[in-house]
């Protein structure tokens, strides 16, 4: 029979290895704990609209580059308390952040509009012109 | 266009990013526990809190019996009419209990909502503030 304690180290090292597995070590992607900011993307009427949390970001800290197809965001979120506090509870982190992402056609870079409210960043990407599908008629 | 799409996915397997309310709710829809912080000055408690996307006025702090809840709701009506074609988070409202002593003043608990941080301060009563005693 197998002693306890060899199936807890066993288990133990499992979940050592699960964690590190988790963690994005071994990903491809730059940061450890999965990519900061989460974004989910819409489409439309065939263009694109990302939508980010990125709470506690202040707009001037935050930037959002266009060119052809590659999205580029990136800014700063700096969580302050001054001096003197005693911390009760700590679950947001201050951080910094720069994410690149490949978009499934060129996009309109002129017409890129970017809403930031209440923590939500809206970014409408309109395909650009000379990458939108043509509609061939038939002789 | 999904299989071009799911060249943004690669490499970017995680856990969930928000945690869920388990309990439940009268309002249908997903909860989820936004993320806080409490830091404490001579004065008074902080609390700190990530809401995104909730507006002032769906925003609901309670203190009752020494406990403080709140209760902050998100706009769906924007996500109309949109066709998520790539998603990495999910979105819901947000809620949150804490139990606070008696130490503090409740008929003076402030509120406000910054980019998406709701940011509630407590002042202690003026009996649990710290007082230096001289030494005769």
């Amino acid at each position: 029979m197998l002693p306890y304690r060899t199936l807890e180290t066993l288990l133990g090292l499992q979940e050592a290895l699960d964690i590190a597995r988790n963690a994005g070590f071994f990903e491809s992607g730059t940061a450890s704990s999965g990519v900061y900011p989460p974004v989910n993307i819409f489409e439309k009427n065939g263009d694109l609209v990302l939508v980010a949390e990125l709470p506690g970001v202040k707009k001037n800290d935050l930037n959002i580059e266009v060119k052809e197809n590659i999205l580029r965001l990136s800014g700063v979120r700096t969580i302050d308390y001054g001096k003197d506090v005693s911390y009760h509870r700590i679950e947001r982190n201050s951080s910094k952040f720069d994410r690149t992402l490949r978009l499934p056609f060129n996009i309109e870079s002129g017409k890129v509009q970017a809403e930031y409210k209440d923590g939500l960043l809206v970014v409408s990407l309109p395909r650009a012109e000379s990458d939108k599908p043509k509609k061939i008629a038939i002789q | 266009m999904s299989n071009e799409a799911k060249e943004v996915v690669k490499g970017e397997n995680r856990k969930p990013v928000k945690t869920e309310f388990e309990g439940e709710k009268t309002v249908p829809g997903k909860y989820y526990i936004p993320r806080t912080d409490i830091v404490e000055t001579e004065k008074s408690l902080v609390v700190c809190m990530d809401v995104p996307g909730a507006k002032r006025e769906n925003i609901n702090v309670m203190l009752e019996n020494n406990v403080l809840e709140v209760d902050a709701k998100i706009d769906f009506l924007q996500y109309e009419n949109l066709n998520p074609v790539y998603t990495e988070y999910n979105v819901g409202h947000y809620t949150r209990r804490f139990t606070v002593s008696n130490t503090i003043d409740a008929g003076k608990i402030d509120a406000k909502l910054t980019d998406g941080v709701l940011t509630l301060t407590l002042p202690k009563a003026p009996e649990a503030q710290p007082r230096k005693i001289q030494v005769g």
